[in-house]
C-alpha cells in the first residue's frame, strides 16, 4: 500500500511544473556535462532553447542555452559561423538577463561572450572588450565569490596579447584566485552553474 | 494485494511508455539540400531534437493532441507546422526557406565602396584610416587610397572620377560640412579638420547616392559619428607636430568629450626642408567639444562644436617672378557646430533632425594686397523614416541651407547670400531578398539662383547566387557653382548624370569588385571672354577594380584598387574641350598592413601609382596635351604597442614616400610662356612620429 501511495504520489509530484522543470533540466546538465564534441554541445544548446521557450519564466534554462552555444562557437572553426553561434549565445544571455536581472552568473557568461564575439574580428570590435570587462566588472560588483568572474577575467587577458595588457605572467595572479574561490564555491541549488573549476587548473597549470 | 500493486504499477508504466509519438522525417532547404544542426520543438513542450548531417530526425513526445511543431536554423526563416499526436507514428517532412540575412540580401552599392563589413558597409573604420601607411590618420588621405579616386597632393578634396575636389561633399551625420578642409598655402593639399577618431565609419561614394544627399555632383563621404564612449578617460597625443589632450567623461546614460590641440610645423620645417620659404611655419590652435546623450533605448542626441585659429606666411616660388618669391599669408579662423537627434517610433518609424553652422574665416596679405573671406553655412534638416516589409523603407525629408560668402581685396568688398531648400524622398523596395531597387527624387530651390531643379535618382541590386551580386544606378545630381563664381555673379547650377554598372563578390573576409561608370556634365560654369555662363559641358567614363583580402595572411590585409579614368570638359578658362589637369588616366594603389604579434607591432605599406597628368603649356599648339612624368609614391608606417608609467601608449612612425621619388604634378608657366616651375610636393620625403597615450583604459581610446 505504501509503495502505491508512494508512486501515485511520485507520478502526481512529477506533474508539477516545478519538478517536471527541475528534472528537465537536471537531464540537460548531465548531456553537458558529458559533451565534449561540437555537435553534443550544439544538441544540449537545442535542448536548453526548448526548455527556455517552454519556461519563460526561468533564467536557467537561457543561461546554460547560451553557455553551450558559446561552447559550439569556441570549438568551431569558420569564423563566420562561430560568430552566429556568438550571437545566438548573446541573445540568449540577454534573455536571461530580463529574467534575472542583477545576477552575478548572467553578467559573468555575458563578459565571456562578448569577449569572444570580441576575438572574431579584434580590430572593428574593439569597443565590445570594454563591454565584456564592464560586464564583468558589475558581475563582480553582485557577487565578488563567483569564481567565474575571475576564470573568465583570467581567461580573457591570458589571450589577450601583451600589448593591450594581456599575457600569461598578468593572468597568473587572477586565475590562482579563481582556482581557490572554485575550491570554496558551493552552489545555491542543485541547477545553478558550477562549471569552470577544472577550466581554471588547466589554464593555470599553462601560466607555468 | 502487492502483486497487484505491481501490475498496476508496471501497466501505469506501460501505459505511460505507450503514451508516446515517435515524430521523424526529413528537414531541408526550398531547394531539397539537407539542412542539418536545425532544432525542432514541439511548441511548449520541452520535446523535440536536432537534425543529423542528412537533415534527418526522430524523437518521441508524450504529449497528445494537437500542437505546433517548430523548426529553426540559422540563416533560414523560423517556420512550424500543425501536427496531432495520437500515438501512430508522425513523419513529417518539411522545408525551410532562406532567410533574409544581412550579409547575403542584396543591397543598394552601385557607387558604394562595401568593404565586407556587412550591408551598410563602413568602409574604414577610424582604425583602418590611423593605420594606412601615407595617411597620418587624415580621413580624406585613406581615401585616396580607394578607388575612383585620384592621388592629390596639390590640391585640397578628393577628386573622384574626373569630378573637381568641389564636386566631393563631405556629410557629418548627415549634414553637410561646408569648409572640411584646413587652411593652406597654394598648390599644396591640407589635412581635414575633422578628427578621424571622431567617427565610427565613413563610407565614401564615388558615385549614385542617395537623394538625401545634395548640392554634390561627384561625390559624397559620408561620415558617421561615434556613440558613448565605454569608460572616463584621457587620451594624450605627443607628435613632432605638435601636441594634444582629450578627456572623455561617462555618464550613466550621456558622455562629455572636451580636447585640445596645438599644432607648429616649425620645428619640423628646420629638418625636413620644405619647397617654399616659410616666414611662418603653419601654427594652429583648436578646441572642441563633444557631448552625447542617449536619450531613450533608441534616440540620441549629439552635439559637436570646434573652433580652430591657424596662422600662416610664406615665400612660394612663382614662375612670373623667377628671381624674387611672393609673399603670402593667411590667418584662418574656423568655428564648427554640428547637432543631431534620432529616435525611432515604435518599430516602424524613425526621426531625424539636426542642426549645424559653419563659419571660415581668412585673411592675409597675398603678394602686396590685403584680403579677407568670409564663407558660412547654417543647416536645418528634417527625416522621416518608415520601415515596413521585412526589410523594406521609404523616408523622406526637406533641409534648408543659408550660405554665402564675403570678400574683399584692398578694401573693396563683395559678397553673396543664398538661401537653398530642399525636399527628398525615396523608398528601397525589397522586391524579394534577392532584388531591391531604389526609387528617389529630390528638388532644390535657390534664392540666388532663382531657380529650381529635380533630380531623380534610381538604383537595382540583383543577387545572382551566394555572395555576387549586380547593381546598376543612375542619379541626376545638380551643385550651386562654387563660391569663388557666385560671388561675381548670379549663375545656373550645374549638373552631372551618373551611370553605374557594378558587380562585387564577398566571400568571407574577401572583396571583389568592378564597376564601370558613365559620367555626363553639363552647364558647368565657363569664362568666356571675361564672362561667366552655364555653358560648359563634358563626360568621365572609366573602370575600378578593387580587392580586398584580410584571409589569405595570416594577421595581415591587404587591398588593391585600379582605376581608369577617360574625361574630357570643357569649363572654366578653358578654350576647347579638354582632359583637366586633376585627371590622371591610370591610378593604382595598394595598401598592406601586417600585425606582428611577437613585436606587438603593426607595420603598413602603401604604395600609389598615377600615370602623368594633363598640364598647360602655352608653347604647345594643342590644349592641355602635356603630361607629366608618372607619379609613384611608397609610404611605410609603424605602430608599436607598449605601456609607459603603466598606461597604454602607440609609437607612431610614418614616413612618406620613402624611395624619395621626385614627383611633378604639374607646371606653372610664366604669362609670356618663357619660364616654368614645376609644382611639386611641400617636402619630397615627410616624416612624423608620435606617442599616442590613453590613461584609465587598456584599450586604444580617441
Amino acid at each position: 500500500m505504501l509503495s502505491f501511495l508512494l508512486l501515485i504520489n511520485l507520478s502526481s509530484y512529477a506533474q508539477t511544473s516545478t519538478d517536471k522543470f527541475k528534472i528537465g533540466m537536471l537531464k540537460g546538465l548531465e548531456e553537458l556535462q558529458k559533451a565534449n564534441q561540437p555537435d553534443e554541445f550544439l544538441k544540449t544548446a537545442n535542448y536548453f532553447e526548448r526548455v527556455a521557450q517552454a519556461e519563460s519564466k526561468q533564467w536557467l534554462p537561457a543561461y546554460y542555452a547560451a553557455y553551450a552555444n558559446l561552447m559550439t562557437g569556441l570549438m568551431g572553426s569558420d569564423k563566420k559561423v562561430q560568430d552566429q553561434y556568438f550571437d545566438k549565445a548573446l541573445q540568449q544571455i540577454v534573455q536571461a538577463d530580463a529574467l534575472a536581472a542583477n545576477n552575478s552568473e548572467i553578467l559573468a557568461l555575458k563578459g565571456y561572450i562578448q569577449f569572444m564575439k570580441m576575438s572574431i574580428d579584434p580590430q572593428a570590435r574593439l569597443s565590445l572588450m570594454a563591454e565584456s570587462s564592464a560586464s564583468l566588472g558589475k558581475a563582480k560588483a553582485l557577487n565578488p565569490d563567483n569564481p567565474r568572474i575571475y576564470l573568465i577575467n583570467g581567461q580573457n587577458i591570458f589571450y589577450t596579447p601583451e600589448a593591450f595588457g594581456g599575457g600569461k605572467a598578468k593572468a597568473k595572479p587572477i586565475l590562482e584566485n579563481a582556482v581557490a574561490k572554485f575550491a570554496i564555491f558551493k552552489a545555491a541549488t542543485d541547477l545553478d552553474p558550477i562549471w569552470g573549476a577544472e577550466r581554471a587548473k588547466t589554464l593555470l597549470a599553462q601560466c607555468k | 494485494m502487492k502483486a497487484l500493486l505491481i501490475t498496476l504499477s508496471l501497466s501505469l508504466i506501460i501505459l505511460l511508455a505507450h503514451a508516446q509519438t515517435t515524430i521523424s522525417g526529413i528537414l531541408t532547404t526550398k531547394k531539397g539540400n539537407p539542412l542539418a544542426k536545425a532544432n525542432l520543438s514541439i511548441k511548449n513542450s520541452y520535446d523535440g531534437t536536432t537534425t543529423d548531417n542528412n537533415g534527418r530526425f526522430s524523437f518521441t513526445t508524450t504529449e497528445t493532441g494537437n500542437h505546433i511543431l517548430q523548426f529553426s536554423a540559422f540563416n533560414y526563416e523560423t517556420d512550424s507546422i500543425r501536427i496531432e499526436l495520437k500515438n501512430t507514428p508522425v513523419t513529417v517532412n518539411f522545408s525551410l526557406k532562406e532567410a533574409v540575412n544581412e550579409l547575403e540580401t542584396v543591397g543598394i552599392s552601385a557607387g558604394y565602396i562595401i568593404a565586407g563589413d556587412g550591408k551598410k558597409g563602413a568602409v574604414l573604420t577610424s582604425l583602418d584610416i590611423a593605420t594606412t601607411a601615407g595617411a597620418n590618420a587624415d580621413i580624406f588621405a585613406a581615401q585616396q587610397t580607394m578607388p575612383g579616386t585620384q592621388a592629390a597632393f596639390s590640391e585640397n578634396g578628393l577628386f573622384v572620377r574626373g569630378g573637381t575636389a568641389a564636386e566631393t561633399k563631405t556629410y557629418f551625420d548627415g549634414m553637410l560640412v561646408k569648409s572640411p578642409f584646413n587652411a593652406t598655402v597654394p598648390d599644396q593639399a591640407s589635412r581635414g579638420r575633422l578628427s578621424a577618431f571622431l567617427f565610427k565609419g565613413t563610407s565614401f561614394s564615388s558615385g549614385g547616392y542617395s537623394a538625401q544627399y545634395g548640392q554634390a555632383l561627384s561625390s559624397a563621404l559620408i561620415l558617421e559619428s561615434k556613440d558613448l564612449p565605454e569608460k572616463t578617460t584621457t587620451g594624450i597625443s605627443l607628435l613632432t607636430v605638435g601636441t594634444g589632450i582629450d578627456q572623455n567623461i561617462r555618464f550613466k546614460n550621456s558622455a562629455f568629450t572636451i580636447g585640445g590641440y596645438y599644432y607648429n610645423l616649425k620645428p619640423i620645417y628646420h629638418i625636413i626642408k620644405q619647397e617654399n620659404e616659410y616666414v611662418k611655419a603653419p601654427e594652429q590652435l583648436g578646441a572642441n567639444i563633444h557631448y552625447k546623450w542617449k536619450t531613450s533605448a533608441s534616440g540620441m542626441f549629439k552635439v559637436y562644436a570646434a573652433y580652430s585659429a591657424t596662422k600662416l606666411a610664406v615665400f612660394r616660388k612663382d614662375a612670373d617672378h623667377p628671381d624674387s618669391a611672393v609673399y603670402f599669408s593667411n590667418h584662418n579662423s574656423n568655428v564648427y557646430i554640428n547637432s543631431t537627434y534620432k529616435e525611432y517610433l515604435g518599430n516602424q518609424w524613425k526621426i531625424e533632425a539636426g542642426f549645424s553652422y559653419n563659419r571660415d574665416k581668412d585673411q592675409g596679405i597675398l603678394t602686396a594686397d590685403d584680403y579677407t573671406r568670409q564663407d558660412h553655412l547654417s543647416q536645418g534638416k528634417i527625416t522621416l523614416t518608415n520601415y515596413f516589409g521585412r526589410l523594406s523603407d521609404w523616408k523622406t525629408g526637406a533641409e534648408t541651407f543659408n550660405t554665402g560668402r564675403r570678400e574683399s581685396l584692398n578694401g573693396q568688398y563683395r559678397s553673396y547670400q543664398d538661401q537653398l531648400s530642399a525636399a527628398f524622398a525615396e523608398s528601397d523596395l525589397f522586391l524579394t531578398s534577392k532584388l531591391v531597387l531604389r526609387l528617389g527624387g529630390r528638388a532644390e530651390y535657390s534664392s540666388y539662383l532663382a531657380n529650381y531643379n529635380l533630380a531623380p535618382r534610381t538604383s537595382i541590386g540583383i543577387k545572382t547566387g551566394g555572395t555576387a551580386q549586380v547593381s546598376f544606378a543612375y542619379g541626376r545630381f545638380f551643385q550651386n557653382p562654387e563660391d569663388e563664381y557666385l560671388v561675381l555673379q548670379k549663375l545656373n547650377y550645374e549638373r552631372a548624370d551618373h551611370y553605374i554598372l557594378k558587380y562585387e563578390i564577398n566571400p568571407n573576409e574577401r572583396n571583389f569588385r568592378i564597376e564601370g561608370y558613365y559620367k555626363n556634365y553639363r552647364q558647368l560654369t565657363r569664362e568666356e571672354s571675361g564672362k561667366l555662363n552655364n555653358s560648359g559641358s563634358g563626360y568621365a567614363k572609366g573602370f575600378e577594380v578593387f580587392w580586398k583580402d584580410k584571409k589569405s595572411i595570416r594577421n595581415a590585409d591587404y587591398y588593391i584598387s585600379y582605376s581608369f579614368l577617360d574625361t574630357r570638359r570643357i569649363f572654366r578658362d578653358f578654350p576647347v574641350m579638354a582632359t583637366p589637369s586633376f585627371a590622371a588616366k591610370h591610378t593604382a594603389t595598394a595598401v598592406y598592413k601586417h600585425f606582428i604579434n611577437s613585436l606587438q607591432t603593426q607595420v603598413g605599406g602603401t604604395y600609389s601609382f598615377a600615370s602623368g597628368r594633363p598640364y598647360v603649356n602655352p608653347n604647345s599648339t594643342i590644349y592641355l596635351s602635356d603630361r607629366t612624368k608618372n607619379y609613384n609614391s611608397l609610404s611605410l608606417t609603424l605602430s608599436h604597442l607598449t605601456h609607459i608609467l603603466g598606461q597604454f601608449t602607440v609609437l607612431y612612425v610614418n614616413a612618406n614616400n620613402v624611395t624619395g621619388f621626385q614627383n611633378i604634378y604639374g607646371y606653372q608657366y610664366s604669362s609670356d610662356g618663357m619660364n616654368r616651375r614645376a609644382i611639386v610636393p611641400g617636402a619630397k620625403r615627410d616624416l612624423i612620429v608620435g606617442l599616442l597615450m590613453t590613461i584609465g583604459d587598456n584599450t586604444f581610446v580617441r
